[in-house]
């Protein structure tokens, strides 16, 4: 962790300008480049600049929040007399756990001062590589990279900070019939090789011309670790929060301590792994914690915040995934999702399916049903057919509602080779994120319907 | 606010910029919900900032900076040019070309009885914990209320003497009820799921939807489902509610008839459209009652203002007549494309991101008769309510939406109820069934603040009005196998 100090005094600042019982501040910095393209040109490049503070106050047990990008003392002054408003307009809330006590946080990795210091003309030039790489089709995505910086302070004493860079890129390289889906990302621009990524994106594209359709019903299947992850991600916002575990809406409710998928299956969240987006601490200062959610095919744990911990009771404590306080009614969530590997080699993974359906990535999730984890969305930019153990004809974009946990149960392989996988779509406040996933070969992926073929 | 602008054109313009506009905003929002009679977050939150969107050799740069300030405008200016120029530089890129447009100058104000943000938040909170008291029933484990408010102010201006200053108040709120028994779960919402209704208007607009009122309805229904029989599989009749018609307009209208899907530019993201540039006029979308109408002068409409984030004029324009493809939203640049109209639907989220291509208001325009009409003509059918999933492919052409509650249909009346209704099709063939809309006494406004699009992320507050509709040969109960 690296930080000029400056992103913590302002935090330390604001929860001092508050009248307040208890006070916390969070502050979040993001400096950032989107070189966003599309037909081969960048066409959307944006640059951004922000600094926002979240001050939380606690006044006689009523709890209030206010929000300002404003840092000078009036903006701190004006947030203040806003949050104590805030409070003073609300009961007191029974279920407030208090703020963090002061308390350490591991030195985690995730910043690059290479990453730090791209220039728009850089950014700008690293969508180039990704273009030229792709000369036969439009390329369409961005390349992108940001410094955020999280620092939190509150009037218990507690003051943590961290810097983060990150940086991704994504190509779909499409014609009118045709498409192919690549992405990558990392805290390191310069583990990115944009031009690999184009390439991957061109020539998944060319296998996809003459798609064919494909009856629907239960198949064996291949998820890339595109496809993966953002399943994953939909299941883990559902079902592997505490509050929606307490709730009785997830489908761990009622069910930790049960064997539920696959003895393969071992799912950690982890935002001390170098390998994926590191965080020291969440959004309320608490130190990250390591938290195995399945162990070979075992429901283990959810992911906690202060809030929740306090609901359950004796034996349960924060694990540090608390989102910032206005938006704590969403619950805990998992933003380091990690799945382990398998023993299988990728290119050996269509012999565990022998016929089935192979999907690169997919589009525009809905949960049908939390509490089975029933989970629907489109196959996009790489569908095939898995015939005699090898991919052979690509499909049209095909129609899932699928059971998560059926999915995981019917485990065939994962593959040995864990990605990256970027899950943030840049909305609001820069916050990088993603999950760590093998490639899965399924017994149990269900197609309701089809769907357009490949390409624009 | 103007002056900045004044300030950030005059930087662009000498750094190079052959067009450059600019909009300064400030944004204060106020939030309150209420979970378990026990208030989960009263939050106010304000944010400011100055967003500079140039040309540069034919090439597009934006860059934004959050001080309200001389200097944070010149420096978003600067760095915008300097974006722009680098991404200019990859020889034979194609030029952006705008559609002509008037240089615009005027103020708008939202028309509000009662400002929403000069109403106290202790009153924002009594009203949630009211509306949750009344949903209090022995199945119904979590009840939820929450109710939003905020004023944001625009200034624009152009480097083609463009100077708007607009001032929008919105406000919205709704209501949930979670039943939940034996591992089962089931939600009603009111007025609308995903966080309520909400509209550009005084709190009055609150005072109307009388949450307290609703609220034993939406718990008792929530309870019920509970014993309801699940959605049957088949190809049946479908007659949708306004507010699930809402959804359906949205992602199968709205976002395909965006022109820049149609040209492909948001296919990293949200995706493409089946629509190409020469369908307009031609495409036979839906059946001869499908009439859809974009106006983003919709009294109360989330997407209602004088001029767009381009300082283009607010207008009404057919979309769908006839059940024919007639119009596409567009921006001056798609508009250049497609050499139709001068655009209208460009918009953006605050003042941190470039504006896109976005719904305004949509609408189905009514038909005739009432909603049991509707049901009249109905031998064996389901009737669903209020949005409870979604999913549509990137062309938007297939989808799978899910609803809160359903009724059967049987020999025109309404019979029992249904849970974990789900219905799929594609695109126009779904609105090649549509046989008939109920009349304008059924047609109702909803507003809806989660419309995701762009990279980075922006979400656009948009409103739709539909009355119910009847659509034909439709499969319902699609579920896991």
């Amino acid at each position: 962790m690296t930080s000029d100090g400056r992103a913590v005094e302002l935090a330390d600042r604001a929860w001092r300008t508050a009248e307040a019982d208890e006070a916390d501040a969070v502050v979040q910095v993001e400096e950032s480049g989107f070189a966003r393209f599309a037909g081969s040109e960048v066409h959307q490049p944006t640059l951004i600049s922000d600094e926002s503070i979240t001050l939380r106050v606690v006044r006689d047990g009523k709890v209030g929040c206010a929000v300002t990008n404003r840092t000078d003392d009036e903006g701190l002054r004006e947030m203040a007399r806003r949050a104590a408003e805030a409070a003073d307009s609300a009961p007191p809330d029974p279920g407030y756990a208090g703020l963090q006590p002061p308390a350490p946080v591991a030195d985690v990795a995730g910043y690059d001062e290479d990453t730090a210091g791209l220039t728009p003309e850089e950014q700008a030039a690293l969508a180039a590589e990704a273009i030229e790489a792709a000369p036969e089709y439009g390329l369409y995505g961005y390349f992108t990279s940001g410094l955020t910086e999280t620092a939190i302070a509150s009037s218990t004493g507690h003051s943590v900070s961290q810097r983060m860079t990150d940086a991704s890129v994504l190509a779909i390289a499409a014609s009118d019939d045709a498409s192919g889906y690549a992405e990558a990302t990392s805290w390191k621009a310069g583990d990115l090789d944009p031009a690999a990524c184009g390439r991957e994106a061109a020539e998944k594209a060319a296998r996809t011309r003459g798609a064919t359709e494909i009856e629907a019903g239960t198949h064996a299947a291949i998820l890339e670790p595109y496809a993966f992850s953002e399943l994953l991600w939909y299941f883990g916002f559902s079902s592997l929060s505490a509050l929606s575990c307490l709730e009785g809406r997830s489908y761990l409710s009622g069910r930790l301590g049960e064997k539920l998928f696959h003895e393969s299956f071992t799912l950690i969240d982890d935002g001390l792994d170098p390998e994926g987006m590191p965080k020291a601490f969440d959004l309320e200062g608490v130190p990250k914690q390591r938290v195995t959610l399945v162990e070979q095919g075992v429901a283990k744990d959810v992911v906690w915040d202060r809030r929740t911990a306090k609901r359950a009771g004796e034996g349960h404590e924060s694990t540090g995934h608390a989102l910032t306080a206005p938006a704590q009614g969403f619950g805990p969530l998992p933003l380091n999702l990690s799945v382990a590997g398998g023993d299988v080699p990728t290119p050996k993974l269509p012999e565990r399916v022998g016929d089935g359906i192979y999907v690169t990535r997919l589009h525009y999730l809905g949960v049908v049903d939390p509490r089975e984890g029933i989970i629907t969305g489109m196959t996009r930019d790489g569908t095939f057919k898995i015939e005699g153990g090898k991919v052979t004809k690509p499909l049209v974009n095909l129609r899932f509602t699928t059971s998560f946990p059926k999915l995981v149960e019917g485990i065939l392989g994962l593959s040995e080779e864990v990605v990256l996988v970027n899950r943030s779509d840049y909305y609001d406040e820069r916050y990088p994120f993603g999950t760590r996933v093998p490639a899965i070969a399924t017994s149990a992926f269900t197609i309701v319907g089809t769907g357009s073929g490949p390409g624009l | 606010m103007r002056e900045l602008c004044g300030e950030a054109i005059d930087a662009a313009t000498a750094g190079g910029a052959g067009y450059a506009d600019a909009r300064a905003v400030t944004r204060r929002a106020q939030n309150v919900a209420t979970k378990n009679g026990e208030v989960e977050s009263v939050s106010d939150g304000e944010t400011e900032g100055v967003g500079v969107r140039v040309l540069v050799n034919g090439a597009w740069g934006f860059a934004c900076d959050r001080r309200l300030t001389e200097e944070g405008a010149r420096s978003a200016a600067e760095r915008a040019v300097a974006f722009a120029r680098a991404s200019a530089s990859r020889a034979g890129r194609r030029q952006v070309e705008l559609a002509p447009a008037p240089a615009e100058k005027g103020e708008y104000r939202t028309p509000a009885k009662r400002d929403p943000m000069d109403v106290p938040l202790s009153e924002k909170v009594d009203l949630c914990l009211r509306a949750e008291g009344a949903m209090r029933h022995e199945d119904v484990k979590i009840t939820e209320a929450t109710v939003r408010s905020q004023r944001e102010e625009r200034a624009f201006q152009s480097s083609e003497g463009a100077d708007v200053y607009q001032e929008f108040v919105e406000c919205g709120g709704g209501i949930d009820a979670l039943a939940i028994r034996d591992g089962k779960v089931q939600i009603r919402s009111y007025p609308s799921a995903h966080g309520g209704s909400s509209s550009q208007s005084g709190w009055e607009y609150i005072d109307g939807l009388d949450l307290p009122a609703h609220a034993p309805r939406v718990a008792e229904e929530a309870a019920a489902l509970l014993r309801a029989d699940p959605c049957p599989s088949g190809v049946t009749t479908v007659v949708l509610d306004s507010e699930q018609m809402v959804l359906q307009v949205h992602e199968s209208v709205g976002h395909p008839t965006e022109l820049d899907r149609v040209y492909g530019t948001e296919a990293a993201y949200a995706g493409t459209s089946f629509l190409r540039p020469g369908d307009l006029g031609s495409l036979r979308y839906g059946s001869d009652l499908m009439n859809i109408t974009a106006d983003s002068t919709t009294e109360g409409g989330l997407g209602t203002f004088a001029y767009d984030d381009e300082g283009v004029p607010a207008g009404r324009q057919p979309v769908v007549e006839s059940g024919v493809l007639n119009g596409f939203l567009s921006s001056r640049e798609t508009a250049r494309l497609i050499g139709a109209g001068n655009g209208g639907s460009m918009r953006a989220d605050g003042w941190s991101r470039m504006p896109l291509v976005r719904m305004t208001n949509l609408h189905l325009e009514p038909g005739a008769g009432s909603f049991d009409d509707l049901l009249a003509d109905v031998d064996d059918g389901i009737f669903m309510c209020t949005n409870k999933s979604w999913s549509i492919d990137d062309k938007r052409l297939n989808f799978q939406f899910g609803t809160q509650i359903a009724w059967e249909i049987k020999n025109g009346k309404l019979g029992r109820m249904l849970r974990d209704a789900t219905y799929m099709g594609t695109t126009p063939i779904f609105w090649s069934g549509l046989d008939a809309v109920a009349g304008p006494d059924e047609w109702e406004l909803y507003g809806l603040t989660n419309c995701g699009k762009g990279q980075p992320g922006q979400h656009a507050h948009v409103s739709h009005g539909t009355s119910p509709g009847r659509f034909r040969n439709v499969q319902v109960g699609v579920r896991d196998v």
